[in-house]
């Protein structure tokens, strides 16, 4: 018997696999950018039936709201020749079929009912109506967790820096001014009084 | 938990049916009682556009991405934030001390992109 929990997982799944099939099989890449935002959104819904809301949340700030805006500036404004990418398509097809196969063998075998079926990972009892996952997640992050938490502030660093040094271009031939210069001149730095003998000749 | 976002799943399906129904409704109406008659003058661009020029698709200066990517990387170090602002009563000092710790990392690399001068735009 399907209850309502379970019809609405099974329609954000079939939306998540429709966004997902689509976003490798449509032609445009802004099309796809945006049914990679869908599948995202899809897979927020998803996280929330499993009462993760706050990383649900997450998901839909961090990575519809920021990384995907990216993706869809890069994607909109990079000078990419669509029919150039499109070719080899045929050629690279027994390789690419090859790995995703390998892909999806080594998935199964990890992800399937051995390790994270219902035997080994029972699901947990309903936490109630005032079950609150962001202060489940901040009792444990900052205190037990609190190693990761920091690796994470390293991760974060090594990516700011890696992003300034890989980008960071000076321009040579830009010209701009300084103001705090330009106020601080005094008359000395630009004019130099000279003393001439005045002309005597008729 | 989740009766308590019932309402949130209402309201996206309430925004779908009103999103989508006019726009369907307003191409059945037009495709059933208009008259399609496509012309090569009435579809081509006339008196006020052009055609275009050249592709929109161009290159553009990498320093763009660069803000791009530097806002990401602090928005995600605001997400750590929400949580932990959530607790602060319950995890005590200790807590407080690890988000320093973590907040003191990155603004070390706040620090070197402003001394850098990556957030200039020269």
């Amino acid at each position: 018997m399907i209850n309502f929990e379970m019809a609405v997982f099974y329609l954000f799944a079939a939306i998540l696999v429709f966004a997902a099939v689509r976003v490798i099989t449509a032609r445009n890449p802004v099309h796809s950018a945006l049914f990679l935002v869908l599948s995202f959104f899809t897979a927020a819904g998803i996280w929330m039936l499993l009462r993760a809301e706050f990383l649900a949340i997450a998901l839909v700030l961090v990575y519809v709201g920021a990384v995907m805006v990216l993706f869809l500036f890069v994607v909109m404004m990079l000078d990419i020749n669509l029919d150039r990418l499109k070719e080899g398509f045929w050629s690279y097809l027994p390789l690419g079929a090859t790995i995703a196969f390998l892909v999806v063998v080594e998935m199964v075998l990890v992800l399937g009912g051995r390790y994270f079926g219902l035997q080994a990972l029972p699901a947990p009892a309903d936490p109630g109506a005032n079950y609150s996952n962001t202060r489940e997640l901040g009792l444990l992050l900052y205190t037990d967790y609190v190693y990761p938490f920091e690796l994470a502030a390293v991760v974060l660093l090594v990516a700011i820096i890696a992003a300034i040094a890989l980008t960071m271009r000076k321009r040579k031939d830009t010209k701009y001014q300084n103001p705090s210069q330009q106020v601080a001149v005094k008359r000395g730095d630009r004019v130099r009084m000279v003393s001439m003998p005045s002309d005597k000749g008729g | 938990m989740l009766d308590n976002y019932f309402p949130i799943l209402a309201f996206i399906f309430v925004s779908i049916a009103v999103g989508i129904g006019p726009s369907i409704g307003g191409w059945v109406c037009s495709s059933l009682l208009g008259w399609n008659r496509p012309d090569s003058q009435k579809l081509s661009p006339y008196e006020c556009g052009f055609e275009a020029f050249e592709d929109a698709r161009m290159k553009f200066d990498v320093r763009y991405y660069l803000v791009a990517i530097l806002f990401i990387l602090f928005d995600l170090e605001i997400a750590f934030l929400f949580p932990w602002a959530v607790v602060l009563n319950e995890i005590g000092f200790f807590g407080f001390v690890s988000m320093m710790i973590f907040l003191l990392i990155l603004v070390v690399g706040f620090i070197y992109e402003w001394m850098k001068g990556a957030l200039e735009w020269e």
